[in-house]
């Protein structure tokens, strides 16, 4: 009897598939849900990275470059600086944010350098913008230095020690790097794959229960001698399926990005190298049974395709609650006990297992076996809803 | 063979289902003639194992169907009154779907996917996907996967509904066919020409109880009609001043 189950719950499980496959609707679902991660992770990084490379290879528009030729000279011998003639109304030009920033030398800058007053330069630049700041801030240390050079030279020609003219001895620390921004997008990650994990079985969570009652096909199934937990069984068993394909779809995506992104740009020691993947993988993937058996529950008590959407998508808020907050607030959550609660144990392992920390191959085991435990509950209630008349019945 | 005895099943205030038993013998068809809303799919919901009656049994082939529904379920092919199917899977594969899940494999399978598309005629759209299906074709893809399994005891909810004259001459060849065979057919419906024309007995309920059965002659003899509509009338009670009448003629004739 136990064979004939397994057997039954198959049969289910190839219909379900089989009918999944055909859905254009669903192919489509876990590519969006498994694209999703990839594409917002690559796009933020390529743009941080493209900051950063801001920063470092700087094209600075002067006007009146011509005033100050010894100036110009020094700035080319800068490392990654690109001096271009400016245009003809910088502040204009700054405003529109046409440039990130102009430099303008007075026309007396020569009169002025020569009998040591001091000459001005002008740094137009729009404060308000976020994304120019730091390339403002290195264009205005670079002008600071030469100043400082030219003033040290000046005491030393006047028989004076420089160190005397610098009291304070400055330094910047900058905790908001784009090297934070980057750790803390990476944070996200371990998310994305688990929602991925979620919309990807949603398809078959909804089809196989709610959509069975919308069609009108369930009284006509549970006809059939097999027993309730078999046909249960099954179409968890399919929608775990897809979850996992979402899952593994999206890990293999993010694997084969995190060749291309220009990590090392952002001086970022991060790598998704094959025992991350795999390490992710084996924290994601036993979570899925677990997702998929909880959709399949909550979607039973639908009546419709769309009443069972619109759960699981409050489901999946719901779920992420923990996930949010595990990323949020890190520190918070490392009791140890809290790998074992599903969902926040995911995130806590997925995080140890980005951020090489090493873990007991035991722990995945045992985080794997817990949720698979639940999902069984989740199950067994699933097939005890198939008795109900209401279900059946209620249209 | 059904057996079903006082049967009862009330939704709140409402006695959908007030003390209903017949039989239906092996080799015959019954048909269980009713207006709408007289209680017949809840009686047959009962009779198919998914809804639970109150008070009362039902025996199938000797096994009792309230105490042992999925034993009962084995010696059941059921077209249900909502009969769904699934609109990517083609109609094979819904007859071969519900064979699996009876435990037919293989070439065995396979066979009789093959006789049951062809006893009704649907060898031609039987590759198709169902969506594009018209409602007779829908009908006929619901009743072969009922009775996939050849059971013994088929239950019909009116299975003509709204069908067109060549889909309920479809149906009735077939029903007529497992009648041949020995089955035991239970099929509901409103229609009196439709009872008539296939029914060896003919249980009429009406309010959620019988308030006759036997032979269409029977029927006849009962009410004092020779045209059975006019009985049907009489005896569901639809008419106020027939209503006394048809509980008076209620009589319980086992069928011959």
């Amino acid at each position: 009897m136990r064979v004939g189950r397994l057997a039954q719950a198959l049969v289910v499980c190839r219909k379900e598939l089989k009918d999944w496959a055909r859905d254009r609707r669903s192919i489509f679902t876990v590519l969006i849900s498994s694209l999703l991660a990839p594409i917002i992770v690559g796009v933020m990084f390529t743009q941080l990275a493209r900051q950063q490379r801001d920063v470092e290879d700087v094209t600075i528009p002067v006007v009146g470059g011509s005033n100050a030729p010894a100036l110009m000279t020094w700035l080319r011998q800068q490392a990654g600086v690109t001096i271009v003639d400016g245009p003809a109304y910088p502040e204009e030009a700054v405003r529109t944010r046409q440039d990130d920033v102009v430099i303008v030398i007075a026309d007396d800058f020569a009169n002025d350098f020569t009998a040591s007053r001091p000459a001005q330069v002008r740094i137009v630049s729009d404060s308000s913008n976020n994304d120019t700041r730091a390339k403002v801030q290195r264009i205005r240390a670079l002008f600071q230095r030469y100043s400082t050079e030219i003033g040290s030279l000046r005491l030393i020609a006047r028989g004076v020690s420089p160190v005397i003219a610098s009291p304070l001895q400055l330094e910047d620390v900058e905790v908001s790097s784009a090297q934070q921004r980057a750790a803390r997008l990476l944070g996200f990650i371990p998310l994305f794959i688990m929602i991925s994990a979620f919309t990807g079985a949603m398809q078959i969570s909804t089809d196989s229960t709610a959509g069975e009652r919308e069609r009108g096909s369930i009284e006509a199934l549970l006809v059939n001698p097999a027993p309730r937990g078999a046909i249960a069984t099954g179409k968890w068993i399919a929608g775990s399926l897809t979850g996992m394909l979402s899952v593994v779809v999206s890990g293999a995506l993010l694997f084969a990005l995190f060749q291309y992104i220009p990590l090392e740009d952002l001086g970022i020691r991060f790598r998704l190298g094959t025992p991350e993947l795999i390490g992710t993988l084996a924290t994601v993937l036993p979570l899925c049974p677990l997702i998929v058996g909880i959709q399949i529950y909550v979607a039973t008590f639908a009546k419709s395709f769309k009443e069972a959407q619109s759960y699981l998508s409050f489901l999946m808020m719901v779920q992420m609650i923990p996930g949010m907050m595990a990323t949020m607030n890190q520190t918070a959550m490392r009791a140890a006990w809290l790998y074992y609660v599903p969902w926040i144990g995911q995130q806590s392992l997925l995080n140890d297992v980005l951020g090489n920390k090493p873990i007991s191959p035991l722990t995945f085991v045992v985080v794997g076996v817990v949720n698979l435990a639940l999902a069984v509950v989740a199950v067994r209630a699933t097939a005890g809803l198939l008795v109900r008349e209401r279900i059946i019945f209620g249209r | 063979m059904i057996s079903v005895e006082n049967l009862h099943k009330r939704f709140g205030e409402v006695r959908a289902v007030d003390g209903v038993s017949f039989n239906a013998q092996d080799g015959a068809v019954t048909g269980l003639l009713g207006p709408n809303g007289a209680g017949k799919t809840t009686t047959l919901r009962m009779l198919y194992t998914l809804m639970r009656p109150d008070q009362g049994d039902i025996i199938v082939d000797g096994i009792n169907a309230v105490a042992d529904p999925q034993g009962a379920r084995f010696a059941l092919g059921v077209l249900p009154d909502v009969s769904g199917l699934y609109p990517r899977l083609t109609a094979r594969e819904h007859i071969e779907y519900f064979g699996q899940l009876q435990g037919i494999i293989g070439s065995e399978l396979r066979t009789r996917t093959d006789q049951l598309l062809t006893m009704l005629d649907m060898t031609e759209i039987a590759d198709r996907r169902v969506a594009g299906f018209s409602h007779g074709e829908r009908t006929k893809t619901a009743l072969a996967r009922a009775i996939v399994h050849n059971p013994r005891n088929v239950l019909l909810d009116e299975p003509t509904n709204g069908l067109d004259v060549m889909s309920t001459r479809a149906v009735r060849e077939i029903v007529r066919r497992l009648k041949n065979e020995g089955h035991t057919v239970l099929f509901s419906s409103h229609v009196m020409q439709e009872v008539s024309a296939l029914c060896d007995t003919i249980v009429v309920i009406a309010r959620g109880r019988i308030v006759a059965s036997g032979s269409p002659d029977d029927l006849r003899r009962q009410t004092g009609h020779d045209d059975l509509e006019d009985a049907f009338v009489t005896l569901s009670g639809l008419q106020p001043d027939g209503a006394a009448e048809a509980r008076s003629a209620s009589v319980k004739a086992s069928p011959s």
